[in-house]
């Protein structure tokens, strides 16, 4: 009971550096001097990030329901309706600010099966544009965790983003994006899970696991930390790095990358091109048969005995 | 070269032409021998050379103006080959086909320190954990990978646990504190029932399959038992039916017997069946060469069916069996009974 109303204290305290913060994002334009949190009271520096999160139109519902995870995960997430068109991305930054949002994810889906993130800090810049695969959701019934609705999670990347400077820098904006500052509007003030990134085969993993701090099968044995995967589970692959928000000159981009598009047009002209050997083959075998075809010959046996 | 000359020939060079193409394959013929394993070399810087030598010669024959068409002929092929061999080596250039890269590392530096956080502000501010060592796994084995990045949660939870004591930032979840989940009671209740099925399906399928196994081997006992009792029986009756008969031979040589004998007899006969049995089997089987040998093997007679000489001559039809001999079935035994005994039969003879 106690922690109870240590936990209520502390939301009151929060809730009302919030509502401070509020009336200064209201005020504030510049966007910037918010997110490092240099306005804040000098005594104590804070680390104010909101992240609007929207879709393009096309998503299916599993890419859906991975937004939802997201926006279940991250409390201090803003979503908002699907951005009409793919080619006004230059909106979205206008979108964010009306918003109060100096972050922003977009999830672009193409064609009803690939889908596209976007994660940029808004007004200026940089954004990440990344390539979702082996997206899983929470809703699946093996993963079996759970967390608060809100709860911070740590947010943790492997070493392999220190080795290289894009993966420094979408390590940053990864930070930004998907920690969760203190003073989010609902967050809750324990730590129940974790996010983490991983570099491997020049992709970013990204797992969600539930920190268990007993073993639920003894719970009066001793404290044994465990880890439960809540999902949602995806792979990410960069694309490239633009140095403003949803425009800009290109800092970064990824030689290794292929459009699924051009992946699935490849294995098709695999197959076309299977057909089309066998049938010049085909082709070419007749011709030769046509060729080798003798003229009939005076002495034949049929000439000679008719 | 020579296959050159001769390609050229066929176009008709004159004698010009032949005498400084000549010269020239000597030439090369020369720097072949110097330097062997060049060849290819030679023979481009060759070709070049008739390039050059053919352009000569073009502009001597302006002047005659008289082979000048197929000169020119000549000059283009010569174009022709150094295109194609441009090509090709554009085709080796692009073969490791490759995306231009960019990777403005100045760039994505100075975009980095625009965005960067306040390096003074606390860890409580971001909670975020770096894992002190690299994902290095292979990405198709799906458990190793798994593990690789349980491992670095792992490792992250627990220096995060360290930090947040650190910054006395409330940590482990009170059991007493209930707020709202990310998935609801009714998703996880289904979670559970799934897990539940699940152990539930695995018990179930071991319990069928020691079942199954159980019903193999209790079945087999089965009929083994009612095998046993069946013979058992059998034994029995033939057994009483012997010593009926045995019992009625006798009596009719002493009547004033009575029925003690006879019970006697039958559990004499109950009680030595084993070991009669056993007697019987343990007489030996002659081996199969021997039992052919003696009853013969072979087949049937693949004419056995056929008409013989014989067979369309007798009139025979009642048989049936025996069609070769025709009287084979004439012994008339049919219904006869047993063979009496040798001694019995002289008996009857005698008499």
């Amino acid at each position: 009971m106690a922690s109870v109303l240590k936990t209520r204290s502390a939301n009151a305290a929060k809730a009302d550096a919030k509502g401070k913060g509020k009336r200064r994002l209201d005020v504030d334009e510049d966007n910037d001097e918010l997110m490092a949190g240099t306005d804040a009271p000098p005594k104590r520096k804070k680390n104010k990030q909101r992240v609007l999160l929207l879709s393009s139109r096309g998503i299916t519902h599993r890419m859906r329901h991975l937004m939802n995870d997201l926006e279940a995960l991250l409390p201090h997430v803003k979503k908002d309706s699907k951005l009409d068109s793919k080619s006004h991305l230059h909106l979205l930054p206008e979108l964010a600010d009306l918003h109060n949002c100096n972050n922003t994810l977009y999830f672009e889906a193409r064609r009803h099966e690939d889908l596209y993130l976007w994660a940029a800090k808004t007004p200026n810049g940089p954004s990440i544009k990344m390539h979702v695969q082996n997206v899983h959701t929470m809703d699946e019934l093996k993963m079996t965790g759970n967390c608060l609705k809100g709860s911070r999670g740590i947010v943790s990347f492997d070493e392999s983003f220190d080795a290289t400077e894009w993966g420094r820098l979408t390590k940053e904006v990864f930070t930004h994006i998907f920690g969760v500052p203190p003073g989010a509007r609902r967050a809750k003030p324990f730590i129940d899970h974790i996010l983490t990134f991983s570099i491997l085969d020049s992709r970013i993993w990204f797992r969600n696991f539930q920190i268990m701090e007993k073993d639920p099968l003894q719970p009066n044995g001793p404290p044994q930390t465990s880890l439960v995967e809540i999902g949602p589970r995806f792979v990410l692959t960069p694309i490239r790095i633009f140095e403003g928000a949803f425009s800009g000159a290109t800092v970064f981009s990824n030689p290794e990358f292929i459009s699924p598009a051009a992946v699935r047009s490849a294995l098709k002209r695999e197959k076309g091109d299977k057909y089309q050997v066998r049938k010049y083959t085909d082709a070419e075998r007749s011709g030769r048969r046509e060729r080798r075809r003798r003229e009939e010959e005076d002495l034949a046996v049929g000439n000679v005995f008719a | 070269m020579k296959r050159l000359m001769k390609a050229l020939g066929d176009d008709g060079l004159d004698e010009f032409g032949e005498m400084q193409l000549e010269s020239l394959a000597e030439q090369s013929g020369d720097e072949e021998s110097d330097e062997e394993g060049g060849e290819s070399e030679s023979e481009s810087e060759a070709e070049e050379d008739i390039g050059s030598v053919n352009g000569k010669e073009v502009d001597d024959d302006m002047e005659g103006g008289s082979e000048d068409h197929e000169e020119e002929e000549d000059d283009e092929g010569e174009g022709e080959d150094v295109l194609l061999d441009d090509v090709e080596s554009v085709d080796d250039d692009t073969v490791p086909r490759q995306k231009l890269e960019i990777d403005n590392k100045v760039a994505l530096e100075r975009i980095r320190e625009t965005i960067k956080l306040d390096s003074a502000l606390p860890w409580t501010e971001t909670l975020a954990v770096t894992y002190r060592s690299t994902i290095d796994v292979d990405v198709e084995d799906d458990l190793s990978r798994e593990l690789a990045f349980y491992k670095q949660a792992l490792d992250g939870a627990n220096t995060a646990r360290t930090l947040a004591a650190q910054h006395k930032l409330p940590f482990t979840r009170p059991p007493d504190y209930f707020a709202e989940m990310v998935k609801s009671d009714a998703h996880m209740e289904r979670v559970r029932q799934r897990l539940l099925d699940e152990s539930a399906t695995i018990k179930r399928g071991e319990e069928k399959k020691k079942e199954r196994e159980g019903k193999k081997f209790g079945k087999q006992m089965q009929i083994e038992k009612l095998k046993e009792r069946e013979r058992s029986k059998k034994d029995m009756d033939e057994k009483l039916k012997s010593l009926k008969r045995k019992r009625k031979d006798g009596a009719l040589d002493n009547p004033q017997d009575d029925g003690d004998a006879f019970d006697v007899a039958v559990e004499d006969a109950i009680s030595d069946r084993p070991a009669k049995r056993g007697r019987g089997g343990a007489k030996t089987k002659m081996s199969r060469t021997a039992r052919d040998g003696k009853f013969g093997f072979g087949g049937k007679d693949r004419r056995s069916k056929q008409n013989t000489r014989e067979s369309t001559e007798t009139f025979d039809f009642g048989g049936g069996r025996g069609s070769r001999g025709g009287r084979g079935g004439g012994r008339g035994g049919r219904g006869g009974g047993k063979r009496l005994g040798k001694s019995r039969r002289m008996n009857t003879r005698g008499k």
